[in-house]
């Protein structure tokens, strides 16, 4: 008897601290970081750490547009081309129009809400799979972006802006400013308002959230909303970094949009919203991407690396979801 | 062990001994034995977590024990798949839903051993035939080219059965197999596994309904956390009492509840002519406060479907339906609850009724954030706690803290759970269905005497059960449905033997056989 308890004892504990992904994260980016420091003298510069959190700032915000469309159990796959719509139809309206950039920019989160609810109401009205209808409008999106200036990138953007988009403070973008509020007003969401609660509850059961009195079909058309005006946010930023608005701008979000979310530990069934470990999980993918540069390994890997941690990310959670239900059943 | 020639004193058709299992946290099962003989009946019983299933698993080469020995006609054995067990002439029909949805009853039936022309290719007709035969062996009024998944879940379980037979398996596992079947399903199934008995096939039946142990089982083997309470006893030395207190290591209490005339009551809910898309067909029914009205009826007598029709599930397409002597128009379950106060706890509680993988919390206050949620929507830390705390409390849910899944429950604690959901959401008119399928003896009588209580303290309750005796038990006033229409109203004398033929008689003078749902 007291042999059971204890062995019962012994392996909660350590499934608990197993059972926290944000453990694991903590511990392998420090690990990395520990690494990196020793074998890299230009990993501990101010320069470096600028350049690690410039990409993280963007990268992160596109992560979070992934992730809140697959807290309901959906995918989006026009995230890249919406960013990439959103930042050239700004830009464009800076260039071309003249337009103030506060005005502008609120213009451009304007067509995001646009393709957000293009998405949105796609799916819930015709019953459509979301990773369908997102198929087709990321194609669309793209036409838009590549039509409007003839896949020409626009690069009178106005100074201020630009220099927002570059300015740093030590080794801090201003950039990072607008990724760090991103990051609390989604946890905030997820923690403390109805919505947030009513969209985790979507994603761990429609059904059930249905007869619950949970309006489903207005919180997918909301979700899929929010997704779009986070790829538009990571859009803005990014063509303010760049100071110039180019049409590729989220061509090559669709992996990281995925890979982040997905190392954080999300379910990819729905319900689980890891706000925090997705934080996390961008900056160990950023790590991994710093020190490869700084090793000056083949840039190829880079792409086959990150292949190869959403392998292993899925693979751990799986295992995880395995020993999970075993329990589940003999309890 | 270094086996010898020597014939065993006596040749089981299955025989564990010693059969140990852990799981991260939980000793499963803790040394248990168990043996069946050829040409009976053999009864598992014992509460939710007591090991059942676990040994089920086990015997279905799902799990592979950490200990003990398994030997099928005297032969050691060791299964490492579901596919060894089932060549090793064991049969099981699961208690969760096995079939493939998409494909149709045919397939479903046939798909261990599909009939093969010319060593590969489907044998459409014979598919067919040889299903039919089972069907027909169940009396099973079903197509057997429908698709399973437009089938109800009673549906479902007979095609399993079937499916089973079809196998024609020397050891035959039956998880509870009557959990959604009427007792006239239950008494064809019943007539086929004696004859299947009589044929020598060794029969384990596990089942919480110790009725049909009793009528049915020739012997038992009771469980109790994870350990045998009792082996391989007949069960003609045991009475009911006795068999109970073995699975709960005490004597039973089982509430009587009073007689109730609540015709005087105000009608809180009133159906005229009321006309389903999903079945239902000219429905007249009033639900008085603070009444249990049951609804009883055969499976596709459209109970569940009427259900669906008063929370604006499915659309009424005539009729009026009437809360509190007003004529309401109710579009979607959210109107149901917000405007008109009526909740549905639905029959299937895994799939509708909960989020397995939210907390005990997220579960029950989902139907009160809307009214605990203040400017911009916002919810202050510990609202939903106090909102949904004293509901939890009240029923009693067995969870370590508020924060646990669900899905890691009970299934009596989930079903609880989800009750309590409805209760936070201070509903006027609740409708139950099914509220204690699969759920152990004890945490039946509680909810039993729940549902009582709130009945007793103005909520007004339309009770949806396949159980007679808790229909019996509980109901002031049984509605009976058959072929989706009302075939009469009942007073419930609580006399089970005199309401059991009052009831069964309506449903055989409006219809005999039930024909299939459409």
């Amino acid at each position: 008897m007291s042999a059971v308890a204890l062995h019962q004892a012994s392996s909660s504990r350590l499934q608990s601290l197993a059972n926290k992904e944000w453990a694991w994260l903590a511990g392998i980016i420090l690990l990395m970081s520990a690494v990196l420091t020793i074998l890299e003298p230009n990993f501990l510069t101010q320069f470096n750490f600028y350049v690690l959190l410039r990409g993280i700032a963007v990268t992160l915000i596109v992560a979070y547009a992934q992730l809140m469309v697959l807290v309901v159990g959906q995918l989006n796959l026009s995230v890249g081309a919406t960013g990439g719509m959103v930042a050239i139809c700004t830009g464009g309206m800076m260039e071309v129009w003249g337009l103030p950039t506060v005005i502008a920019v609120a213009l451009g989160l304007l067509i995001g809400v646009g393709a957000g609810l293009a998405n949105g109401l796609l799916t819930t009205r015709t019953g459509i799979n979301g990773f369908i209808i997102t198929l087709a409008t990321a194609s669309a999106f793209t036409g838009v972006t590549i039509g409007l200036n003839d896949a020409k990138p626009w690069y009178n953007l106005p100074k201020r802006f630009v220099e927002f988009g570059q300015g740093r403070i030590g080794p801090f973008p201003y950039i990072a400013i607008v990724t760090i509020i991103v990051g609390i007003l989604l946890w905030v969401l997820f923690e403390r308002t109805l919505l947030g609660r009513q969209i985790l509850a979507v994603g761990g059961n429609q059904r059930a959230a249905e007869l619950s009195g949970i309006p489903v079909d207005r919180i997918l058309v909301i979700v899929f909303v929010l997704s779009a005006i986070l790829s538009s946010i990571a859009g803005i930023i990014l063509m303010a970094r760049l100071g110039s608005a180019q049409p590729s701008i989220g061509s090559d979000w669709l992996l990281p949009s995925f890979a982040i979310p997905i190392v954080a530990g999300i379910a990819l069934s729905g319900g689980s919203a890891p706000v925090i470990n997705t934080a996390l999980a961008a900056l160990l993918i950023a790590l991994i991407d710093n020190g490869l540069v700084l090793t000056k390994a083949d840039p190829y890997w880079i792409q086959f690396l990150l292949g190869l941690i959403i392998l292993v990310a899925v693979g751990l959670n799986r295992l995880r979801a395995v020993r999970e239900a075993k329990r589940t059943t003999a309890s | 062990m270094s086996t010898t020639l020597e014939a065993p004193p006596q040749t089981y058709a299955l025989e564990l001994r010693g059969i140990r299992k852990a799981f991260p946290g939980v000793q499963a099962l803790d040394g248990v034995d168990l043996v069946m003989r050829p040409g009976e009946i053999h009864a598992l019983v014992g509460e939710n977590g007591a090991g059942k299933s676990t040994l089920l698993k086990i015997i279905t080469g799902i799990y592979r024990p950490d200990e003990g020995t398994l030997e099928v006609d005297g032969q050691s054995r060791a299964f490492g798949s579901p596919r060894d067990s089932l060549h090793a002439g064991i049969g099981i029909v699961h208690q969760e839903r096995n079939l493939i949805p998409k494909f149709s009853v045919a397939e479903n039936i046939t798909l261990e051993q599909p009939p093969v022309r010319n060593g590969q290719w489907i044998d459409r007709d014979r598919m067919r035939t040889e299903s039919e035969r089972w069907l027909d062996l169940l009396q099973i009024p079903i197509d057997p080219e429908r698709s399973v998944e437009d089938l109800s879940v009673a549906q479902r379980q007979l095609v399993e059965i079937a499916k089973a037979l079809s196998l024609e398996s020397r050891i035959l596992l039956l998880d509870e197999p009557t959990a959604s079947l009427t007792p006239h399903e239950t008494a064809v199934l019943f007539e086929i596994l004696q004859r299947l008995r009589d044929d020598g096939v060794a029969i384990l039946f596990v089942s919480h309904k110790l009725e049909e142990i009793f009528a049915i089982c020739d012997r038992v083997t009771v469980l109790r956390d994870g350990k045998v309470a009792a082996l391989d006893r007949d069960l003609r030395e045991l009475d009911r009492d006795q068999l109970v207190t073995l699975m709960i290591g005490r004597s039973e209490h089982v509430a009587e509840f009073p007689q109730r005339d609540l015709s005087e009551a105000p009608v809180v809910l009133e159906l005229r002519d009321v006309t389903s898309a999903a079945g239902p067909t000219d429905i007249d029914l009033a639900l008085h406060k603070g009444e249990i009205l049951g609804l009883y009826g055969l499976v596709g007598a459209g109970r569940t479907e009427l259900a669906r029709t008063i929370i604006g599930d499915v659309p009424m397409t005539s009729g009026e339906i009437l809360v509190d002597g007003q004529s309401a128009i109710i579009s979607d379950a959210r109107a149901a609850l917000e405007r008109y106060r009526i909740g549905y706890v639905s029959e299937n509680r895994q799939t509708e009724g909960l989020i397995l993988s939210h907390s005990v919390l997220a579960n029950v206050a989902m139907t009160v954030w809307s009214r605990l949620a203040t400017w911009l929507g916002w919810i202050q830390p510990g609202a939903e706690r106090s909102a949904v705390g004293p509901f939890i409390d009240r029923l009693q849910v067995k969870t370590p803290s508020l924060e646990q899944q669900v899905g890691n429950l009970s299934g009596g604690n989930q079903q609880k759970v989800s009750l309590s959901k409805w209760l936070a959401a201070q509903t006027a008119i609740l409708i139950v269905d099914e509220p204690t399928v699969g759920i152990d003896v004890k945490t039946k009588h509680e909810l039993h005497e729940l549902i009582w209580e709130l009945a007793n303290q103005g909520l007004s309750i339309l009770l949806i059960s396949s159980d007679m005796p808790e229909m019996v038990q509980l109901a002031d006033r049984i509605v009976v449905m058959v072929d989706r229409r009302v075939a009469g109203s009942l007073p419930n004398n609580r006399n089970y033997d005199d309401m059991s033929q009052q009831i069964m008689s309506l449903i055989h003078r409006r219809a005999d056989p039930p024909d299939t749902p459409a």
